[in-house]
């Protein structure tokens, strides 16, 4: 399955994608970008044999979550960034240094795992059986813990939101 | 059914005259009576005016404002302010306050401060007339545009296309011969621009009140910043019924401010009604609500049928009576047709109900010659008696069908299928609120008076034609939302109905009478002169002419109309802010307006 | 089949299939058009194109008045002047169209149309698998209408004009609330198959008797009313609203962008139609079908007719929700009903599966004293 030239093409059009995120200094564009990125992540998981996921991709992150960050950007009339594309050295500080450590954290994972050869690659994957009860058997005893902390986390935010909004309400 | 009888008013103590002794007793220095010909009511001092209306409201139960209008006393070089004030609960005619100012600086105080509905109409008159009134919470022009020029109204104003003061000329070609259109450019010598105006620049900033008044403070506790927006919606908008404009600030959805802006449709109905002779006016009301061109028409007859003192004939009043309610129908039809099309109901109920409407139309058709621009009262009487047969039917055959089985159906099917819709519920119950204080204080008339709770009704309050001597019920909700408006001209519907049956069979047997009195005159002239204020209870509230004429005059002296559409727009923006741009649709669907009557 | 042969086959089908919508498409605006009317005491329209039927009087009848009309509105869109307003964000508002256009298409992907057909001597399945042995099409239904939002919100965003701003952010809002409802409800008939294969799902409903709709005929209503929401329908069309918005975000787009938009909009009718079909309906099943698999065009075909149908039905009958309506209604009925649903048809299908249910329902029935 993993045609080299499918995966460099895709590769590319990923990376292009993300640095367009970066790079665009218009809110709109940046998330056209990113759900583009999204996408092109969700077409390699098909290469590697895993559908659901890839499906699962599009679903939450290019239609539900972005979806909901243009809501955002729409309602609040924030589509231009602020500053000025030269004087990024003198603001936010404490972002630059937090960026910087996490751009180096990725890049020794990145080497470790270039140079240990581990991870997946495209030929290891075998197809996984996708009927509803395999998944489900998967994410309740394989994958039980990292579900149910999701699960957790998500109420807590749920829960978050619906206090913010009646603090709101009250004021 | 909610619906009560008002009584007939009781006419043997005249609550006119009561509150008027009182009046006068209570300010003996500042009111004196009129003491021209023909005219009637109180010349008040323009200083007390704020105070006796504030005791005739709150203490002689004189609690509605009706109309407000100038007048422009050239001879006496004076601006002249009407105001007729009528009571809810004793019904009867009006109590006319009169404020007389100097012309070259003509101030008067406010009333807006004790009835808000004289917003509007004090606006207008400081638009056509130039009469500034003092406390006004935003004087601003509300017919013509920021940058016009002058008062159109004032009498030494003169138009661009200016001929004589009046129709008909004295001469086919005033000036001895033929003049072409393009020595009567607009441009030419009878225009002014307001100073820094330029014709082709976009230098003059116009609107800016407008925008300034719309500026909200936002509410600074809460800290999810949203952008507030102003949107405009109209004049070119699918749902503002015509060339309607409401400038609304948005939080998110909600409505936080709106202010209507109209005359895009302006055409100064009255300077064309001052120009024209008495009967070359009866058309022109026709294009005021051209929906109801009718009922426009009986108003504006009334009115100088009391100049004139002419007798109508009995058959003409009973013919007066089936147009006139046939009309009512026929609005409602339309009204809730649109309310419903408003409330996203594409076009279905208003498709069915046409069907129906369309048949009073073809009546209307085969009985004046016009499906819409009737032109058909005339003054002592009607224009033409019944035709033979209407598509196809004899007369009476066709009104008993359409009346009895036709009109009840098709109202019965619409109740059916939409009185009950969950959806058509939630969206109107509750919206739109109207408080029975505020109807009356915001001067509404018609359905929106009588759906905040007010069983108040022209024809049965100050009864015109014949409707005393008929049989029928006010009808009123209280609730004071679009539901209520919706079930109202409903109930009205039916209510007319009943009287076009009582109608019915004095039409058969007062066949062969005469329909005019007198022969029918094309040059009139009014024999005393004086003043008149006629009002009937039009499909969409409270129609009323205020027609002046000097003595042997032939041309009204000043015209003016009470619209109903236009002083109901009062109260638009007390209804919607706090609700959602959806309702503000259904809205200004259920106060139910016509731009021809609003922009006049 | 080698990559090689499969790449062709999709090639083919997929062709076949996006014609055959586009065709579709062309004439569902018309039956919207000439049903509508019908419904309002009206004609329609009946002057483009008719076929002349011979009467023994000698001249003709019109019968189909009206059958060129989708040819005439299309020269129409295409011969108008195509505007790009000032201060609007150029290739957002270009992109707008096609992103409306290109997941309506893709959704039909994956609906079978029909069994497996023989056409000399070759078994050829008219479905469009998205790789074969695995298929998880339902999923790829929900992720690709959950795309088909962004040409609404983009169109709006990108237009400049405060209507097309409100249309846009209602379309966002409106999408992600009923996605939740319809997801949730999506899930029973899988559960119900134990399969995500649309195939297989159309496969499971094998008699009438069968068709999920009578097993579970509330996921069915709330699929159609979340299918109804997610294809912006009437009453649930607040993002085009013409009576607020005077057409949402349509309001700057002219010429074939605009019609673009309703293409989108009319095959997304198609593909739901034919999606609830599929999942509640027997999807192409009927009588004789096993014997001669094509009559099962001529199945789903009709059935999304009717799907379509009822959707103008709809239409024509009911007012439009408010916004703030809308969502309580998405989020308090229709949310709360679906998760409901969706968990005791799971209880009810492990309790069946541990063969608990039969002795339950008997002891059940006895304890009652029917039994």
């Amino acid at each position: 399955m993993g045609n080299p030239i499918v995966f460099g093409i895709l590769a590319i059009i990923a990376i292009a994608s993300a640095l367009g995120m970066l790079l665009s200094r218009n809110a709109v564009h940046s998330a056209l970008f990113l759900v583009l990125n999204f996408s092109t992540i969700a077409v390699l998981y098909l290469i590697l044999n895993a559908p659901f996921i890839a499906m699962v991709q599009i679903t939450v992150y290019a239609g539900a979550i972005m979806v909901l960050f243009l809501f955002v950007i729409m309602l609040l009339g924030a589509e231009q960034l602020r500053g000025v594309r030269g004087d990024w050295r003198g603001s936010e500080r404490w972002q630059q240094l937090l960026a910087g450590v996490l751009t180096v954290t990725l890049l020794i994972v990145f080497a470790v795992v270039l140079f240990q050869g581990g991870g997946a690659t495209g030929s290891g994957v075998t197809a996984v059986d996708t009927s509803p009860s395999a998944l489900g058997l998967r994410l309740f005893e394989a994958y039980l813990l990292p579900f149910e902390l999701t699960g957790v986390l998500l109420l807590a935010a749920m829960i978050g939101v619906v206090v913010l909004n009646k603090t709101k309400k009250r004021g | 059914m909610s619906e009560k009888i008002l009584e007939a008013p009781d006419t043997v103590q005249n609550p006119v005259e009561q509150a008027t002794t009182e009046l006068k007793q209570r300010f003996p220095e500042s009111l004196s009576d009129e003491t021209r010909p023909g005219y009637e009511g109180l010349i008040v001092s323009p200083d007390k005016l704020r105070e006796v209306a504030t005791t005739l409201r709150d203490e002689l139960g004189f609690n509605y404002l009706s109309s407000v209008t100038g007048v422009d006393l050239i001879d006496d070089n004076k601006m002249e302010v009407v105001y007729h004030i009528y009571s809810i609960e004793k019904g009867g005619g009006p109590i006319v306050l009169k404020a007389q100012v100097d012309r070259d600086n003509p101030v008067v105080p406010s009333l807006v401060p004790v009835w808000p509905g004289a917003d509007f109409q004090e606006r207008e008159a400081w638009d056509l007339l130039g009469i500034r009134f003092d406390g006004h919470p935003d004087l601003r022009r509300i017919l013509t545009w920021d940058g016009f020029h002058g008062h159109p109204l004032r009498k030494d104003w003169k138009e661009p296309f200016y001929e004589e003061d009046h129709k008909p000329f004295g001469s086919r070609w005033p000036g001895g011969g033929v003049r072409r259109a393009e020595e009567l450019n607009p441009y030419g010598k009878n225009v002014q621009y307001p100073p820094g105006w330029v014709p082709t620049g976009d230098e003059y900033e116009v609107e800016t009140d407008l925008y300034t008044g719309l500026t909200i403070k936002k509410d600074e506790t809460i800290d999810l910043k949203t952008e507030q927006v102003t949107v405009n919606i109209g004049p070119q908008h699918p749902s503002t019924h015509g060339v309607f404009r409401m400038v609304v600030t948005l939080d998110g959805e909600t409505i936080v401010a709106l202010k209507p802006v109209m005359g895009y449709l302006h055409r100064n109905h009255e300077k064309i009604g001052e120009r024209n002779t008495f009967i070359q006016n009866i058309p022109y009301t026709d294009r005021l609500d051209y929906i109801c061109s009718m009922s426009n028409n009986l108003g504006y007859v009334l009115a100088v049928e009391k100049l004139l003192g002419s007798e109508v004939p009995e058959r003409a009043e009973w013919l007066r009576i089936l147009n006139v309610e046939l009309t009512r129908i026929c609005n409602h039809l339309w009204a809730l047709g649109f309310l419903l099309n408003d409330l996203g109901a594409l076009q279905t109920p208003m498709l069915y109900f046409y069907i129906e409407r369309e048949l009073i139309l073809d009546f209307f058709e085969a009985l004046s010659g016009s499906r819409m621009m009737c032109n058909y009262m005339r003054f002592g009487g009607v224009a033409y008696d019944l035709p033979d047969d209407v598509r196809g039917q004899p007369t009476l055959q066709f009104l008993d069908e359409l009346v009895n089985e036709r009109l009840p159906r098709a109202l019965e099917q619409g109740n059916e299928l939409m009185t009950g819709n969950e959806i058509v519920q939630a969206r109107s119950i509750g919206v739109g609120y109207l408080s029975p204080e505020d109807a009356i204080a915001y001067s509404t008339a018609g359905p929106v008076l009588r759906a905040s709770g007010i069983p108040y009704d022209v024809r049965r309050a100050e009864p015109y034609s014949y409707y005393e001597h008929l049989d029928f019920d006010v009808a009123v909700r209280y609730n004071g939302d679009i539901y209520d408006r919706y079930l109202i001209r409903l109930d009205e519907m039916y209510q007319s109905l009943r009287i076009i049956r009582q109608v019915l069979p004095y039409l058969k047997e007062t066949e062969g009478a005469p329909i005019i009195s007198g022969k029918p005159q094309y040059a009139l002239r009014v024999p005393k002169g004086g003043e008149a204020y006629a009002r009937v209870e039009n499909p969409k509230g409270e129609l009323g002419f205020y027609v002046t004429a000097k003595p042997k005059g032939s041309n009204p002296e000043r015209y003016h109309v009470r619209a109903p559409s236009f002083i109901n727009l009062t109260a638009l923006e007390k209804m919607t802010v706090g609700h959602k741009v959806a309702d503000l649709v259904a809205i200004l669907g259920s106060i139910d307006i016509v731009l021809g009557e609003v922009d006049r | 089949m080698t990559p090689g042969q499969l790449a062709l086959r999709s090639l083919i089908v997929g062709f076949i299939i996006t014609f055959a919508v586009i065709t579709g498409f062309a004439y569902t605006t018309l039956l919207e058009r000439k049903l509508l009317a019908r419904l309002q005491g009206r004609i329609g329209p009946n002057r483009a194109g008719y076929i002349p039927v011979p009467t023994r009087s000698g001249k003709p009848r019109r019968f189909l008045g009206g059958i060129m009309q989708p040819a005439a509105d299309a020269v129409k869109l295409f011969f108008k002047e195509d505007i790009t307003p000032a201060k609007v964000d150029r290739w957002v508002y270009t992109l707008a169209p096609m992103l409306a256009v290109i997941p309506a298409i893709l959704i039909l992907a994956v609906i079978p149309w029909a069994g497996e057909i023989t056409i000399l001597g070759q078994t050829f399945s008219p479905y469009f698998a998205i790789a074969p042995g695995v298929n998880v099409g339902i999923v790829f239904v929900l992720a690709i209408t959950s795309i088909g939002v962004y040409g609404v919100v983009l169109a709006g965003w990108a237009s400049n004009s405060k209507y097309a701003v409100l249309g846009g952010i209602r379309a966002s809002a409106q999408m992600i609330s009923y996605e939740l409802a319809l997801g949730l409800t999506v899930l029973v008939p899988i559960m119900l198959a134990d399969s995500m294969d649309l195939g297989e799902i159309v496969a499971a409903q094998k008699g009438v008797i069968d068709w999920f709709v009578f097993r579970q005929p509330l996921a069915a209503i709330i699929f159609w009313i979340g299918a109804l929401a997610e294809l912006q329908r009437a009453p649930f069309d607040l993002l085009e609203a013409e009576q607020e918005l005077s057409a949402g975000y349509t309001v700057e787009y002219a010429g074939m962008r605009f019609g673009m938009f309703f293409m989108a909009e009319y095959m997304k009718m198609i593909a739901l139609s034919a999606i609830t079909a599929t999942l509640f309906f027997g999807g192409y099943r009927g009588p004789f079908v096993d014997q001669v698999p094509a009559l099962g065009f001529l199945y789903i075909g009709l059935k999304t007719f009717i799907g379509l149908c009822i959707m103008i039905w709809i239409r024509a009958t009911l007012p439009r929700f408010r916004y703030d309506q809308l969502m309580a209604f998405g989020w308090k009925r229709m949310l709360p009903i679906s998760v409901l649903n969706f968990v005791v048809v799971g209880i009810f299908i492990v309790l069946q599966e541990e063969g608990i249910l039969q002795p339950l329902f008997e002891n059940t029935l006895r304890f009652l004293g029917i039994g």
